[in-house]
């Protein structure tokens, strides 16, 4: 195990504490069957409804180039393979100013490839995390440096895994859809924003055990208003088609989606499908959970689809995000 | 174990005279049922948190010179007789409770109480003090209890997915402004906010900070806590929830099969990397199977993971020190 022993990183780290900078070789690289490139950008914004701008955190594709910094798509740019592909995502955090990883959320790879830092490394230069993608299904990608902050300030995007054969079905030999919705549902504490990447791994109380958001959003669209009508957001479709809902709980409060009076099939959560479906009306989820959610609308409509975000003591609503399921 | 379709009872078999059966991470089968005897000793303190902050917590301890939290675990077999004594050393009125089991009703300072029940429901139960609800149980006066199969030494209800090792994972937060109150005889006067997160008490420690690896300190080392084993060697994790936060726990490698919920067996068997936990004594029961992790290229057997909460205000102390909270440490040895 690597350890910086609780000292100094290099090159202009500062002060960061119990970070374990480093970029090895990767144990057994070979050809991928498909690679992706990501680079870090920590001057994002996201304008919301009411007309401010919050600090966004994330990875670019970077296509390779490795220009990190100057801001990029919220959520990241969604990682999707095909069931059976090796993978490669390549990290390119040559910035010294700070430190990042990539944990494939739900995805089991070596130590190595988890991109956890005081179990291999923080990323400090250029890294490929080389993964089978085994089992088809919704996950996501995020950062795991100092967690609480980098995820809460954005460090997210969807991973996908298809079937062998590509899109249009949940899983082999699932349910095929005609339409697909990917919703991350996050809260945001825009309090949180103006902290460095390392605040608070050196001691000292910088707030990161509370979170009060004041916005809740729907992949990266504000969840007030936006969300019901932005089309990276809202389903259209026609009756007698099926729509494939995957949600992903991207906040770290627990989250109850409504789906405006229609009837869901649960039919795999976390990557894994499940034994047998099961139909909800709404589900209850926590920090990082997924549910891949079949609907098939039998009658036209707007149906509103409503997140709670609930505080983690005392259940209270504390925001709701909107969007839209019109049936045509 | 509550069960959808049946309840099995408790059949009695001879009864044997067995003493001093607590918490193990295997258990030995009996054919008979036995007669266990336990004693807590409740008794307070400071403990030291992840930062070297000392706070007040009460607990039920294994002898009056210690302090136990989470109070030991215990487990039964379906069918024993269970005695337990509460010797409580403080000045302050008690009780130990597990819920549809057994409540011993005041137990006034200075004074010991013995209660017996038989050990008729298999599955995973916390005991604590229910009075002063939630303060006495949030301070540290509670535990977890388990009820094994009669003559099973590998299930969690007859029937159920098999499992070679299991553990108790006892989840706590702790608002030094509550513990104060409480130790002052007062009531919190304050909404609950967490500084420190727990899982059996301690919380973890990065490498090259002071007490890492320490086992009687760094939850990732802790014997209790730590999920270590070879392929194939399937644990069992019985998780209970004494805090005030709803949770969501994540593990890294493999996805577990989860099992119980509440104390109710689940419909059916889903694999999950990710079970959320109810506040105020949520529980759930899964089954880490320690299988090659699925999607490493080239394939590997051995590794160091780990298992946090991913609601991740928990991986703090004191308001920042990332990696200081819940968590523990996934060995694939």
């Amino acid at each position: 195990m690597k350890s910086s022993g609780g000292g100094m990183g290099g090159g202009g780290m500062g002060g960061a504490c119990y970070t374990y900078p480093g970029a090895p070789a990767t144990p057994g690289l070979t050809t991928a069957d498909v690679t992706f490139n990501r680079s870090i950008y920590m001057n994002g914004s996201m304008t919301m409804d009411d007309g401010r701008n919050v600090t966004i955190w994330g990875f670019n594709d970077d296509g390779g180039g490795g220009m990190g910094g100057m801001g990029g798509t919220f959520p990241s740019p969604p990682i999707r393979v095909n069931q059976g592909q090796l993978v490669h995502t390549v990290l390119n955090n040559e910035e010294m100013m700070w430190l990042h990883t990539i944990h494939h959320h739900g995805i089991e790879p070596s130590t190595e490839n988890d991109g956890v830092g005081h179990t291999s490394f923080d990323l400090q230069g250029t890294y490929t995390y080389q993964w089978l993608a085994s089992h088809a299904g919704t996950y996501f990608y995020h950062c795991h440096t100092n967690t609480p902050l980098h995820a809460e300030m954005g460090m997210y995007g969807a991973l996908i895994i298809d079937p062998p054969e590509g899109p249009g079905r949940a899983f082999a030999g699932g349910p095929s859809y005609d339409v697909e919705a990917i919703w991350a549902v996050d809260e945001i504490d825009s309090s949180w924003r103006g902290l460095n990447w390392d605040a608070g791994t050196c001691g000292g109380d910088v707030g990161l055990n509370v979170l009060n958001p004041d916005y809740f959003i729907i992949s990266g669209v504000d969840g007030a208003q936006s969300a019901l009508t932005d089309s990276r957001v809202a389903v259209k479709m026609n009756r007698g088609e099926s729509l494939l809902v995957r949600y992903i709980n991207a906040g770290f409060l627990p989250q109850t989606i409504r789906f405006g009076g229609l009837t869901g099939s649960i039919v795999a959560s976390d990557g894994r499908a499940l034994p047998m479906a099961e139909s909800a009306t709404s589900i209850d989820s926590v920090a990082a959970e997924r549910f891949d959610v079949m609907i098939t609308p039998s009658s036209s409509g707007s149906y509103t689809v409503e997140i709670d975000i609930k505080h983690w003591v005392t259940g209270a609503v504390l925001g709701t995000a909107r969007t839209r399921i019109t049936v045509n | 174990m509550k069960r959808r379709n049946f309840l099995k009872a408790g059949s009695l078999g001879v009864v044997g005279a067995m003493t001093g059966i607590t918490g193990l991470i295997t258990w030995s089968s009996r054919a008979y049922s036995a007669t266990i005897n336990k004693t807590y000793y409740i008794t307070d303190g400071q403990i030291p948190q992840s930062d070297g902050t000392n706070v007040y917590f009460k607990g039920f301890s294994s002898s009056s010179g210690s302090l136990n939290v989470p109070g030991e675990s215990l487990i039964v077999q379906e069918g024993d007789t269970v005695n337990i004594t509460i010797v409580n050393t403080l000045n302050t009125t008690h009780s130990f409770v597990i819920d549809g089991v057994v409540d011993s009703g005041n137990i006034s300072g200075g004074s010991t109480k013995t209660i017996s029940f038989t050990a008729n429901q298999t599955g995973s139960f916390m005991f604590y003090d229910k009075l002063n609800a939630p303060y006495n149980r949030v301070i540290g006066l509670h535990g977890g209890f388990a009820v094994m199969p009669q003559g099973s030494s590998d299930e969690l209800y007859s029937g159920s997915r098999t499992f070679k090792k299991q553990l108790f994972w006892v989840l706590n937060e702790v608002d030094p402004a509550w513990n104060v109150r409480i130790q002052n005889g007062q009531t919190p006067n304050t909404a609950f906010v967490p500084r420190y997160f727990t899982i059996n008490g301690l919380s973890a420690r990065p490498p090259g900070a002071p007490e890492y690896s320490d086992p009687n300190r760094d939850s990732g080392y802790d014997p209790r806590t730590k999920l270590s084993g070879y392929i194939g060697d399937r644990t069992l994790i019985r998780c209970l929830n004494a805090g005030m936060c709803e949770h969501s726990l994540h593990w890294h490698a493999n996805h577990l099969e989860y099992l119980t919920k509440n104390g109710q067996v689940r419909n059916s068997v889903w694999l999950k990397d990710i079970i959320g936990i109810d506040n105020n004594m949520g529980q759930f029961d899964a089954i880490y199977p320690f299988e090659p992790p699925p999607d490493a290229y080239p394939a590997v057997t051995q590794g160091h993971y780990v298992m946090h909460l991913h609601d991740e205000m928990t991986q703090t102390a004191g308001g920042g020190l990332y990696q200081f909270g819940a968590a523990t440490a996934i060995v694939f040895k």
